[in-house]
């Protein structure tokens, strides 16, 4: 009895986890080429175009302009994101 | 005596215990309420999670409490990092006391 329980939670929660990932994998592949808005832990704000993303939310992004305190401070063409530092990756959908 | 006392918990257990992301995982599709570690919040509709409880959301609204009061930003679509959430509440289970 005991035997046969946590087998099938473990893999009730395996299914989950899959559909989870695919649910990530679609907002990653939704969001590639489009522009975005990177939103960091120290409140500086990230926004271009959506170039490359992983699972460790590191980012690459074109044409990156850094907001702080909504204000335009620099301009970047490319740039790279280590994920540790990402708060949210913001899209719009699609008009 | 004592043997008696330890069996009851063991028995129980398999058919009451649920995972806490299963929990989360009951929340999807509906309205959820993300507090942070520090002073941000979340609110929004939760498509979808993952083991780190990074939280994929739509329609959110960020509240940040700042000194000032509370600043609000609307965004559409947000994959939100794991890494600093504290709480994820449902959001019609709340009930505020003054």
């Amino acid at each position: 009895m005991s035997a046969v329980a946590p087998s099938t939670t473990s893999a009730s929660g395996g299914a989950a986890t899959s559909n989870n990932n695919n649910a990530q994998f679609n907002f990653f592949k939704m969001c590639i080429g489009r522009p975005v808005v990177v939103k960091l832990n120290n409140g500086v704000e990230y926004r271009g175009i959506l170039e490359v993303v992983d699972g460790n939310m590191n980012i690459v992004m074109e044409q990156t302009e850094e907001y702080l305190n909504g204000q335009l401070k620099t301009k970047y063409g490319d740039c790279f994101l280590r994920g540790n530092n990402v708060l949210y990756i913001s899209a719009q959908s699609k008009k | 005596m004592s043997t008696e006392v330890a069996s009851p918990p063991t028995s129980n257990t398999p058919t009451t215990q649920i995972l806490p992301l299963e929990l989360i995982e009951k929340c999807i599709g509906s309205r959820i309420w993300i507090c942070m570690k520090n002073e941000k919040e979340f609110v929004g509709t939760l498509l979808g999670f993952d083991t780190y409880v990074n939280i994929f959301l739509k329609d959110v609204i960020e509240y940040e409490n700042t000194p000032e009061g509370t600043k609000q930003i609307k965004l559409e679509y947000i994959l939100l990092n794991g890494n600093h959430v504290c709480l994820v509440i449902y959001r019609s289970s709340v009930i505020i006391i003054d």
